[in-house]
């Protein structure tokens, strides 16, 4: 196991940002738009512009909001779309992904990864991996990855977001996983 | 009933799927049988579960001066 990978520090909860975001805390909501332009753009700076963007786009349209969707999920709407502008903006390159590509040959014996530290808060050398694996994701597979796995939606409203079909969203899904795991396995099983 | 024998492949093709998903089906009960007996197909579950716990932590923490310009930018600071 890679030793540079076992440093670990507890993670920000994004259940507690969640719950003070509800009781009116500014910081927390902005936090938790924050994290999940992160979670998209891959970038910091990005992320601030987009968090920005999003509250400006929530306040202009707020009277647009008819309650029939959840709040979160028009908000998720604003996040994705200034992150897929801001992605577009620059020449994006990204691999494409396939059936065979998302597959694992069944003669392969799988490492097991049960002493791989799990704790990514303080780690700079998993946080690299991590950026390096999803950055390689395209990006309409990697919003679906994020809204269904990372930020816990439901197949439903993650096909919602995206303006996708439910199957489009499991397939997305399927490749995402399979994809992110066999790239993070060329560097955590060395 | 499908008596067909659940091999590694069908395993590996339709793990990621029962992972939050529906477990009632044939085929997802064949696989979990399967995945019961089969330690190669454990470990691949455990780390597709390890890869989605990675990034559900990986977090950015909003910095004060983040925050500051967001509420400057909105007309809201105190």
């Amino acid at each position: 196991m890679n030793e540079s990978l076992k440093n670990e520090k507890h993670p920000i909860n994004e259940s507690d940002l969640i719950i003070k975001a509800q009781a009116g805390d500014r910081k927390a909501l902005s936090g938790l738009v924050n994290n999940f332009a992160f979670k998209i753009c891959r970038d910091p700076e990005k992320a601030e512009n987009t968090m920005q963007e999003t509250f400006l786009s929530m306040i202009k349209s707020l009277h647009q909001f008819d309650g029939k969707s959840k709040l979160s999920t028009w908000l998720y709407r604003i996040v994705m779309n200034h992150c897929l502008m801001e992605l577009r903006k620059k020449k994006y390159n990204s691999i494409s992904l396939d059936d065979e590509e998302a597959e694992i040959p069944e003669d392969k014996l799988i490492p097991d990864w049960s002493n791989v530290p799990s704790d990514v808060t303080e780690n700079a050398e998993l946080k690299r991996i991590l950026d390096e694996a999803i950055n390689k994701l395209p990006i309409d597979y990697r919003v679906v990855f994020i809204l269904r796995d990372v930020n816990g939606l439901s197949t439903e409203e993650t096909a919602n977001i995206a303006d996708l079909s439910v199957p489009a969203v499991k397939s997305r899904l399927h490749r995402a996983r399979a994809f992110l795991r066999n790239e993070l396995s060329k560097v955590l099983e060395k | 009933m499908n008596i067909e024998k659940i091999t590694c492949k069908d395993v590996m093709n339709h793990i990621c799927e029962s992972l939050g998903e529906d477990l009632e089906s044939q085929k997802c009960v064949d696989i979990k049988k399967h995945l019961s007996e089969c330690p190669n197909c454990q470990n691949y579950f455990s780390s597709v579960g390890k890869t989605i716990e990675f990034y559900k932590k990986y977090d950015l923490d909003v910095s004060e001066d983040c925050h500051k310009r967001l509420m400057e930018k909105l007309g809201l600071d105190d």
